[in-house]
């Protein structure tokens, strides 16, 4: 049950109108239901994994409270950890692991293999347990004491598959005071989700299928222009893919009385990549920072500890996207440019510059390569493309070129005015016209027979 | 709350009215010629361009099988009286034929007769039509707001009935693919639909026939197979006969009934008081007939034929055209078979018009 599919919105109308008919102590036990619903809908057998990191990390947080002695509140957030970490190791970095292990010991690679299923949302609802369990042992959040609102906490279905990933503060803030959304909300959420669907549908799977035709065979699309095309395709369609995503995401939460945090920011008009990091994915880049970078001593200890610091982060931050090579290169290759700019000097908003966005932007496909291509090769076979040989030929249809153009005037309309947020205010008729141009984009457009999953599902 | 439906229902409005403005407008007339809807738009242009001779004209509706080359059959004009004109676009079914009527002769006046073909006069089913999803995409282009129940509701299952309400509502939709097409070969688009205009009804009245003929083609009926085929047939073509001619005998099903009731009896309504006459006649079955095939009681056919102003050829009217070398496959009469039927329909037509019109039976 995918957000833009009709079941999920079939499921949402129920989902809303129970919740808001049920008084006011059943709503919890209503979410709750409704997200493992959802994710049952998936796979019914992990719901059990869900559950048994629900009950260790709630135990967990509590025993950290009650605990008398500092052993043993770090005891009980090691077994927190060590749950989190060694569930999402299993599932998601044991074949990874067990393939280099053999090739090390010159055994065939699939010779520990086992077929394992990637639960889905994984990597998400474990980094939400471990920042919740770690705050409690900083002091910095009170442990919950009801087990369904910590369950809800980890299941919230609007945000349990891809993020974005919610701190419980944030979370407890709303659920604990939580008030209905007023008509200027309402109308924000309702924005947010048509937008987010229009961002997916639209944009993001036009050029999902220009950047499949690439990367599935870069040698079909001879020259340097057919490279570039192929890869800023994929730049476009993961910005818009995940952007799309999260927008609904953060709809969806909103007409349920929950506001999450920006998780984008118009990461593509960034004049550097550390401006970037700042503007992309922000409660990964957050957690990150909050979590690993800055528990490695951040930039306290001096230049090149804050460089192996930086490094350390994005690596590992990579390795969090997928169990492969090309996703710890792409994290070192983020690690390495924001450690190299620190050394520069380069000051990370210097203004609007056309040319360092264009820059910036050009730094980040190319770090996309890493991420899109199946293997190391194949990467470096596409970064040689990109640099040198025939000129070629665009290999996007003029059409799709337009909708590149537009959504770059929008995403400049927006950085400048920032309108998007303030359409809830405006006459009926301009958010009405608003949302009527959406649906009749993804009426011509968006709905299709084929939809694409989202990208980051996978992870 | 108040304030959201408000906004929601504003913005649906301006959307449908989006959507009209886009695709009620005249956008049809840009559909790909070689698509479906397209093709079926085409022949409704055609028609609807045509320069008419005279108040004498007669239009055949049907699917591939109506071998009417008008050519032919307007060579007895001077003999009939009539001109003989066609909308029988392949693979279309009765529920099309009312829609394309209706787009070529909103006023009915038009015609002096509709000649309305029938593969059998039984309610044999050959293949389920009721629930026939390829109408959908024929009709997109003709299909009204005001269509929106009658036609959705002419489906019998729900989810293809909600597709057809879509295809009523949506018009956007409907064309998606075809829109997109639009918007990356606009210029190729544009010069081949002026291309098919500029050649107006030509492309129809003179594409070029099968001169194969399926001479040599021998049946063992007991054993149902074919047991000998022309010589020039390949694999692909020889399989595709037996599919067709050694298929069982279809049922006579209660809901074909119900279904040609229903659109044919709807094309048989629109015409009622009106000068136009409907004649019904049996298509030649093919190069070869399977013997024994119950003779036809009283059906769903012979019911609509007793309704006034609708004439019902005898169903051996075209029997001798059952014959191989008048064939091109086992379903479609090649060119030497189009003409001779054409000019019988041709003559058949004038006999019937020139007939008093028989009283209701």
């Amino acid at each position: 049950m995918l957000f833009h599919t009709p079941q999920f919105f079939l499921f949402f109308v129920v989902v809303v109108a129970l919740f808001y008919a049920s008084p006011r102590p059943f709503r919890k036990y209503i979410l709750l239901a409704a997200s493992y619903f959802f994710y049952m809908c998936w796979n019914a057998k992990f719901i059990l994994l869900i559950l048994a990191l629900t009950a260790i990390d709630y135990t967990a947080a509590r025993w950290i409270r009650r605990a008398a002695t500092g052993a043993r509140r770090k005891t009980a957030l090691i077994t927190s950890l060590a749950a989190n970490l060694g569930f999402l190791g299993f599932f998601k970095y044991y074949n990874f692991l067990a393939s280099n292990l053999a090739l090390a010991l010159g055994r065939p690679a699939g010779d520990w293999a086992l077929a394992i299923i990637l639960p889905m949302g994984i990597s998400f609802h474990t980094f939400q347990s471990m920042s919740y369990v770690v705050d409690v042992y900083r002091g910095q959040q009170e442990p919950i004491t009801n087990v369904v609102d910590y369950a809800l906490y980890i299941a919230f279905f609007p945000q349990l598959v891809a993020g974005p990933i919610v701190r419980a503060h944030d979370f407890f803030r709303d659920f604990y005071h939580w008030r209905a959304p007023d008509a200027r909300e309402q109308l924000l959420g309702v924005w947010l989700v048509v937008f987010g669907l229009v961002k997916k549908l639209v944009v993001a799977d036009q050029f999902a299928r220009l950047a499949d035709a690439y990367f599935a065979n870069p040698a079909a699309y001879p020259g340097c222009l057919a490279a570039w095309s192929g890869v800023v395709a994929f730049s476009i369609q993961i910005f818009f893919d995940f952007s799309g995503y999260t927008d609904m995401a953060i709809g969806l939460a909103h007409l349920l009385g929950f506001r999450f945090p920006e998780n984008f920011r118009r990461p593509y008009l960034a004049s550097s990549i550390t401006d970037f990091w700042r503007r992309w994915h922000i409660s990964l880049s957050t957690w990150l920072r909050d979590y690993l970078y800055i528990p490695l001593g951040g930039n306290r200890g001096g230049r090149f500890q804050t460089y192996r610091n930086l490094l350390v982060t994005m690596l590992l931050g990579g390795l969090w996207h997928g169990a492969s090579w090309n996703f710890v290169i792409w994290g070192g290759y983020h690690g390495g440019l924001l450690a190299a700019e620190r050394a520069l000097g380069i000051d990370p908003k210097p203004g609007r510059n056309p040319l360092r966005v264009l820059l910036t932007f050009a730094l980040a496909s190319i770090g996309w390569v890493f991420f899109r291509a199946r293997t190391l090769p194949a990467s470096l076979e596409i970064l040689g493309r990109l640099c040198h040989g025939p000129a070629g030929h665009i290999m996007w249809p003029h059409w799709q070129l337009w909708i590149a153009v537009s959504s770059l005037a929008l995403a400049v309309a927006e950085e400048r005015f920032e309108w998007f947020e303030r359409l809830p205010e405006t006459p009926a008729w301009v958010y009405s016209g608003a949302l009527a141009l959406c649906l009749l984009c993804l009426e011509l457009i968006g709905f299709t027979d084929r939809p694409v999953p989202f990208v980051y599902f996978q992870f | 709350m108040t304030r959201l439906f408000l906004r929601l229902g504003l913005a649906l409005v301006l959307f449908l009215a989006l959507d009209s403005l886009a695709f009620r407008t005249g956008y049809t007339s840009i559909l790909e010629p070689n698509s479906t809807a397209g093709y079926l738009e085409q022949f409704v242009w055609n028609e609807i361009h045509r320069p008419l001779t005279g108040p004498n004209q007669v239009l055949a509706v049907g699917d591939s099988r109506v071998g009417l080359k008008t050519r032919v059959a307007d060579q007895l004009t001077p003999e009939t009286g009539y001109t003989l004109a066609t909308i029988a676009v392949p693979g279309t079914t009765p529920r099309c034929w009312y829609y394309m009527l209706r787009e070529v002769d909103p006023r009915r006046d038009r015609y002096a007769a509709i000649l309305v073909p029938f593969d059998t006069y039984n309610d044999r089913e050959f293949e389920p039509v009721a629930d026939r999803e390829l109408d959908l995409r024929y009709l997109a282009p003709l299909l009204r707001l005001s269509d929106l129940w009658s036609f959705s509701m002419s489906y019998t299952e729900w989810p293809l009935r909600a597709l057809a309400a879509r295809t009523v509502l949506l018009k956007g939709m409907a064309f998606q693919q075809d829109f997109q097409a639009y918007l990356a070969h606009r210029h190729a688009r544009e010069e081949n639909v002026r291309l098919v205009h500029r050649l107006g009804a030509s492309w129809i009245y003179t594409s070029i026939w099968e001169r194969h003929n399926l001479e040599g083609i021998e049946v063992d009926w007991a054993a149902n197979r074919i047991t000998a085929f022309p010589d020039w047939m390949d694999a692909e073509r020889r399989r595709g006969a037996e599919d067709v001619l050694l298929r069982p005998v279809a049922p006579v099903t209660p809901s074909y009934a119900v279904y040609r009731l229903r659109w044919i009896g709807a094309i048989i309504d629109r015409y009622r008081g009106t000068r136009t006459r409907i004649f019904f006649y049996r298509l030649p079955r093919g190069p070869v007939v399977r013997p024994g095939l119950p003779e036809d009681a009283d059906s769903s056919v012979r019911q609509l034929a007793r309704r006034p102003g609708v004439t019902l050829a005898d169903e051996h009217t075209f029997d001798s055209l059952e014959r191989p070398e008048l064939f091109g496959d086992a379903m479609h009469l090649n060119e030497a078979g189009g003409i001779e039927f054409s000019r019988r329909l041709a003559q058949l037509a004038g006999k019937w018009l020139s007939a008093p019109q028989e009283p209701a039976r």
